[in-house]
């Protein structure tokens, strides 16, 4: 090998254009043979689109690529795999029905007379298997596996193809704890055996405990590529956001105020089962706290937020809010009286996707005489309050208010959900998962928001399936295990532990109703 | 950055002209190949007969017959323009129907039925009260409205169907388009207005005509002589611009779109979603209930029913003149003109070549097919424009910069 070859994979000066947008503006990346290199940015500052240029998905408008050190045209995935390059994207592409084996060699399969040679295959996944330590079982159909062997699939194909380039692109998000310790150990040991692998990721813990270098960017620009070794999580969230980043939520203690949500054995059937999902839950909210509803996913709080804003129905209990009994309210009741919601889903509820970013802000204010006269809407009034909000909470997208949500990255979607609810101005904000999916600088603006609430008299109920945001920024946790609450902590004097055992049903308290 | 003046080809509205425009013309050219052919392997047509097929094909709008040299001469033919407009006005009121639901996210593939109901109502309501005691106008009203009514209430089934119970509203739709069929069958044969009919050889033909009723004029018959226009058309184009404004100016509009665009999302906002449903079919209904309300009001148009009524073309062909105006219900008006143009040539080929009419429908098949065909027109359209979007940057780099403080 001539020195020229020390990289295994270099993106020189990449530049790549979108309508309104500069995507990758002059970026490098340079891979060495046999290293974890992490590529860590914000949501929509270019990782994405970089690496399907790498991928041959997209051309770029400058820059080259070169492979051993010799210039590279991709013009298309084929060509990707034609240089050794594989990818485990974010949502598997596998074939639900056909099982692990016959996935694998999808696409490069082995035949004699037209006819499969599924023996000498499965001999040689079998033997990857075995020296990488990736269990699956090759007869298993994919729809029955878990989501962390279904990841191995994903890999056994790559190593099937005989690729050197592995790019995972943030792997780790749809896994368990377990499942990403496992999947850090099968990365190192990929690259022992001489693999390189590119990390797509925005979580610090993962990038400092794996990988060998990390090259930032940040909004489409370069901004460096550090050894790992040789630099902090804070370092790292600086580059990536641009200006010093508070890790761990700032917060006076909490100043309770007028019980502003009063909630009474309140009782949700279930969707799926004849059980009930939320049973007899009882406690209150007042303004100026933070109150957080922790648990396993699955543990009712879904159906408890959706019968508390109306989307579903209570078969008991009672609800009121600012002195009103909005038990059995419409939704827009709910809104009238003074209960805002960040939905969970932000797709399916929080937004109307085909709907631009200034239609997507007034979807519960359309109707409100400032934006609207006789039934028709007030398109200046429409016009110039969007823009007030989105100079205001800094969402950004490629032609302001009239860009189609569709088109805007994850963060500021979630940024423009915030924007809208928060403005509403009202005594309770109900937050669901509120930073699920966002990066760490979209984090803390919203944890900073959320508690700028509070402190101006709100209410605030956060739903969190995330111990570090609820242990961050509540005054008050309540457990939620099977549709109960089982127990209310104050954070000063709790530990993650002691949480994780109510969480998992291990223990409960009795506790006496307010 | 307000109001900056775009490229011609990458304002949205612009491609979706465009890529109507091209699907026509690739159907105009495609229909003028298959006379030729069929020209060239007929020997009573030949090469000339062909040519002669073409250009009808093309201009048989502009037809004025043939001169004293038997060659076709092209002008102002005020018969083939009112004929056109006479023509269109059912077709821009299914395609209407058609239209509004798609924006609102369904797909009335109902208007067949609702046209039915609407004509129904209509004949009933017109042919029933008697023109001795009540004005005829008055009655050209009550027919109009019931028929607009009737639609509605046809059309809001299969909303009502989707909203409350999650069934698909094309199949509902379709159920309800034979159902209509035969309800329709059904009440002709038991009412007494086969007594106010001609009895004609295989059936009974009814003319509102019978009853003093028919659509006013309002001059158009002075504009366009000797043809069969009427004030339908008028009211077709208020209904179209009534449509517009609604859809894209009101409150109302905004819920029924957000409802069609995401229904959990217009839920959460605390819009009555399973409501405006129901609207958004009844008033696609009533829609294609005027339209046929309008065809049998015209005065010179007979309902021909006997035993087995089958469904009129004038719901399908909604389809293509909404799919070809991109649901733009202002669109709606020139597409529903281009079908009956069509329409409209072919009866000048049929009437001075040695062709069959039906050459036109072969056309129009080729339009519709590729009418569906004008959104991956309109995205190849909007790739040139990503190609060529670059080499404009480069020469103005400053707009580029500009374009990139704004998003800060």
């Amino acid at each position: 090998m001539d020195n020229a070859s020390e990289y295994v994979i270099e993106m020189l000066h990449i530049t790549k254009e979108f309508p309104g947008i500069r995507a990758n503006d002059d970026i490098t990346l340079q891979l060495r043979r046999g290293e974890i290199h992490a590529l860590l940015g914000e949501n929509g500052a270019g990782k994405s689109t970089l690496m399907s240029v790498l991928f041959g998905l997209y051309q770029p408008e400058e820059g080259v690529i070169k492979k051993d050190g010799r210039e590279v045209k991709i013009n298309n995935p084929n060509d990707a795999t034609a240089l050794h390059i594989g990818m485990v994207h974010q949502h598997f592409k596998l074939i639900d029905v056909f099982t692990v084996l016959d996935n694998i060699i999808l696409g490069a399969e082995d035949t004699r007379l037209g006819f499969l040679q599924k023996k000498e295959a499965r001999k040689k996944v079998q033997e990857l298997s075995d020296r990488y330590g990736l269990r699956v079982d090759l007869d298993a159909k994919v729809e029955d596996i878990t989501v962390g062997m279904q990841q191995r699939v994903e890999i056994l194909k790559m190593l099937y193809r005989d690729n050197e380039i592995l790019i995972f692109d943030e792997p780790t998000a749809v896994l368990t704890p377990q499942e990403i310790e496992e999947l850090m150990q099968i990365m190192r040991g990929l690259t022992k055996e001489g693999k390189s692998i590119l990390f797509i990721s925005h979580k610090l813990n993962e990038i400092m405990e794996v990988s060998d270098r990390v090259t930032v960017l940040r909004k489409g620009k370069y901004v460096g590529t550090v050894n790992t070794a040789e630099t902090t999580k804070e370092e790292l969230s600086r580059m990536m956001v641009g200006r010093p980043v508070q890790l761990v939520v700032d917060k006076t203690p909490a100043v309770p105020g007028e019980p502003v949500l009063k909630i009474e054995h309140f009782t949700v059937p279930s969707q799926l089962h004849k059980n009930d999902a939320v049973k007899d839950v009882t406690f209150t909210v007042r303004a100026g706290e933070i109150v957080c509803i922790a648990g396993i996913d699955g543990n009712g709080q879904t159906e408890f937020v959706h019968a508390l804003t109306g989307l579903e129905k209570a078969s008991a209990g009672k609800v009121t809010l600012c002195g009103h009994d909005i038990t059995g309210a419409s939704i827009r009741q709910r809104s009238e009286d003074g209960m805002s919601h960040i939905p969970e889903d932000r797709h399916k509820h929080g937004l109307v996707l085909d709907y631009t970013l200034e239609q997507n802000l007034v979807l519960q204010k359309y109707y409100e005489p400032r934006f609207q006269s006789h039934g028709f809407i007030k398109f200046e009034a429409v016009r110039s309050y969007a823009e007030k909000l989105i100079e205001q909470f800094d969402v950004r997208s490629g032609q302001g208010p009239v860009t189609v949500a569709r088109s805007m990255s994850g963060g500021n979607q979630q940024k423009a959900i915030v924007a809208r609810e928060l403005d509403r101005d009202l005594p309770l904000i109900v937050a669901v998962q509120p930073t699920r999916g966002l990066d760490v600088g979209a984090i803390e603006y919203i944890h900073s928001q959320l508690v700028a609430q509070r402190d101006a008299g709100k209410a605030v109920l956060l739903v969190s399936l995330e111990l570090e945001e609820v242990m961050n920024l509540s005054d008050r946790i309540l457990v939620m295990y099977e549709g109960e609450i089982v127990g209310e902590f104050d954070p000063k004097s709790v530990t993650v532990e002691e949480l994780g055992l109510y969480m998992a049903g291990a223990k409960r308290q009795d506790r006496k109703e307010e | 950055m307000k109001e900056k003046k775009e490229p011609f080809l990458r304002r949205n509205g612009a491609r979706s002209v465009l890529a109507s425009l091209i699907s026509i013309l690739i159907g105009l050219l495609a229909g003028g190949v298959v006379i030729l052919i069929v020209g060239l392997a007929t020997p009573s047509l030949g090469l000339r007969s062909a040519w002669d097929g073409i250009r009808l094909a093309f201009f048989g709008i502009l037809s004025t017959g043939r001169d004293a040299l038997g060659r076709l001469t092209f002008g102002f033919n005020p018969v083939n323009i009112g004929n056109m407009l006479f023509r269109a006005t059912p077709v821009i009121l299914t395609g209407l129907s058609v239209a509004m639901a798609n924006k609102t996210g369904l797909f009335n593939i109902g208007a067949s039925g609702q046209y039915l109901a609407g004509t129904c109502a209509t004949l009933f309501i017109a042919l029933s009260i008697p023109s001795e005691t009540v004005p005829p106008f008055v009655i050209w009203l009550l027919a109009f409205l019931g028929g607009m009514l009737a639609g509605a209430l046809w059309g809001s089934i299969p909303g009502l169907l989707k909203a409350l119970l999650n069934i698909n509203e094309v199949i509902a739709c379709i159920m309800t388009n034979w159902i209509a069929a035969n309800v329709v069958t059904w009440l002709f044969d038991v009412s007494n207005l086969k007594n106010l009919t001609e009895s004609t050889k295989s059936g009974y033909i009814y003319k509102t005509t019978f009853n003093n009723v028919a659509t006013a004029k309002l001059g158009l018959d002075r504009l366009f002589p000797g043809s069969q226009v009427n004030g339908g058309i008028l009211v077709a184009i208020l209904l179209a611009v009534a449509v517009y404004i609604v859809m894209s100016r009101t409150t109302f509009g905004y819920e029924l779109k957000a409802c069609g665009a995401n229904r959990h999302a217009a839920r959460y906002a605390g819009i009555r979603d399973k409501r405006n449903i129901v609207l958004s079919m009844a008033m696609a209904g009533a829609l294609a209930g005027a339209g046929g309300s309008l065809y049998y009001l015209a005065g010179n148009t007979e309902f021909f029913w006997n035993t087995y009524q089958s469904l009129p073309a004038a719901g399908f062909n909604g389809i293509a003149v909404a799919l070809l105006a991109v649901n733009n219900p202002l669109a709606v008006i020139f597409t529903g003109c281009f079908m009956s143009m069509l329409n409209i040539a072919g009866l000048q080929i049929k009437n001075l070549t040695g062709y069959n009419e039906y050459i036109t429908d072969v056309i129009i098949a080729v339009i519709v097919y590729l009418a569906a065909f004008s959104l991956i027109i309109k995205l190849w359209l909007g790739g040139r424009k990503k190609k060529a979007a670059p080499a404009a940057r480069t020469v103005t780099p400053d707009k580029a910069d500009e374009g990139k403080e704004a998003q800060k």
